[in-house]
């Protein structure tokens, strides 16, 4: 299943609404939260591990939208200002426990919403996914960051370049490399007997 | 296309971003390569996996407390000050009217800078009060006046061989200079030279037709020590036929201080006059 996805393209409204938000109407911030809060949750999630941790990651970054507003270009895009502020506030949070990423508390995960009828299936799906958090908690940061900005907030390989200040041949070939990572450290934990 | 390539052109073959000629040798070369396929499959399975992962939400503390961060920031912002609320305004009025890009900031500061520059030298001339002006005039006629003194001290540094080159050269000079007078009337009166003022006194005759030249001459003879000068000047006197010289030198002629020769030449010039 996909959760849900930041828009590739900004709509126009985006950057209206953080144009509106810079001249002082703080109320609009809402609509930008309400838009942008749960993709900017997953990214938290997917690369800290951490679900208690990426809420107050969430607010933190509106915090610094509020207090930088004033720096937030005409011509910007709002997707790429979000996004800059969000691996910074990540950089900070590392910096912070200055450890690798928690592994995900395993009942945090049984907590999660799971729309499969079947029971059977849904255990072992459980399973899987388990072994996927551990594989991406286990992926060198730089690696996973790339990957969830690519893979769960489909943010186009030229928008990662530029903020990542690569190329886009570079980003591809990383890309490439994180998933061949992820698949073999995935493949090694599914060998390894349960425990 | 070789095993590499395919590889790394997988994740563009998957979004189906690759070419339909790349797309299609990609396929191709999966058909043969066991190795590549195995790439593949993999790939994939790991791909579909990443999708599949369950959303993740998160609980309702989020949403409640960036809405009381967000009232906090209302009010903070709603009790402002009637000055910062002001000062916001002409923020906002500013930087609506000025550019937003630094190079047109620069361009328009430059442009500015310029007009200003312009406008100043234009119509912003410093005018004076008439005390100033008049005050200013008559510091103008000292130092003129202070000229020829200047003029002489300068020369009263150089060699007795340079004061006299100085003084010929004004031999050769036809224009009838105000400055060249009152320096030759300067050797003449001051040099210490006795060939300095025979050569002053010499440059001084084409000048004679001036009387400031003549009455100059006659003040300066009492005061001459030199006999033999003291004879030119009143040879030159003589030649001038000025009647004001007359008193002085009958004076000379009378005088026994003064020598024979000088005192017959001045008895001559009484005759000429």
């Amino acid at each position: 299943m996909v959760e849900s996805v930041l828009p590739a393209v900004d709509s126009p409204s985006d950057h209206e609404l953080m144009i509106a938000v810079r001249a002082g109407e703080i109320d609009k911030l809402g609509d930008l939260f309400e838009r942008h809060h749960r993709p900017l949750y997953g990214f938290f999630v997917r690369h800290t591990g951490d679900r208690t941790a990426s809420e107050d990651l969430v607010q933190l970054v509106f915090y610094r939208i509020l207090k930088y507003r004033h720096t937030y270009r005409d011509e910007g895009r709002f997707s790429a200002w979000i996004y800059h502020l969000a691996r910074k506030v990540a950089a900070d949070h590392f910096r912070r426990n200055s450890t690798a990423p928690h592994a995900t508390d395993p009942d945090d995960l049984h907590t999660v919403p799971d729309e499969a009828p079947d029971a059977a299936d849904r255990a072992v799906r459980t399973d899987d996914t388990e072994r996927l958090q551990a594989a991406l908690a286990a992926l060198d940061p730089d690696q996973r960051e790339l990957l969830v900005l690519a893979r769960f907030q489909h943010l186009k390989h030229e928008e990662i370049a530029r903020l990542f200040e690569l190329s886009v041949g570079a980003v591809k070939v990383r890309a490439h490399r994180a998933l061949k990572e992820l698949r073999d450290i995935y493949f090694k934990l599914s060998r390894e007997p349960a425990a | 296309m070789n095993c590499q390539r395919v590889q790394e052109s997988f994740l563009d073959y998957q979004d189906g971003a690759l070419s339909p000629a790349d797309a299609s040798a990609v396929r191709e070369h999966l058909k043969t390569c066991l190795g590549c396929q195995r790439e593949w499959a993999g790939l994939q399975e790991i791909s579909l996996k990443l999708d599949r992962l369950p959303p993740v939400a998160p609980s309702p503390r989020l949403r409640a407390q960036f809405y009381a961060m967000l009232e906090t920031h209302r009010r903070a912002a709603d009790s402002r000050s009637p000055f910062v609320a002001m000062r916001s305004r002409l923020d906002r009025f500013f930087s609506a009217l000025l550019p937003a890009r630094p190079a047109l900031q620069f361009a328009l500061a430059c442009g500015l800078l310029a007009a200003g520059l312009l406008f100043g030298a234009r119509y912003l001339r410093p005018t004076l009060d008439p005390a100033t002006e008049k005050r200013i005039a008559e510091l103008q006629n000292k130092v003129d006046s202070m000229a020829p003194l200047v003029t002489y001290s300068v020369l009263q540094q150089k060699s007795t061989t340079e004061r006299l080159r100085i003084v010929l050269a004004t031999l050769n000079l036809k224009q009838n200079d105000q400055q060249v007078v009152s320096g030759l009337l300067a050797s003449l009166a001051f040099d210490p030279s006795v060939n300095v003022r025979l050569s002053a006194l010499e440059a001084l005759y084409p000048r004679a037709d001036q009387p400031a030249v003549r009455s100059a001459v006659t003040a300066s003879l009492p005061r001459e020590p030199s006999p033999l000068v003291q004879v030119t000047m009143i040879d030159f006197l003589a030649a001038t036929r000025d009647p004001a010289a007359f008193a002085t030198i009958e004076g000379i002629s009378r005088n026994q201080n003064y020598d024979q020769a000088v005192r017959e030449a001045a008895r001559r010039a009484l005759a000429q006059l």
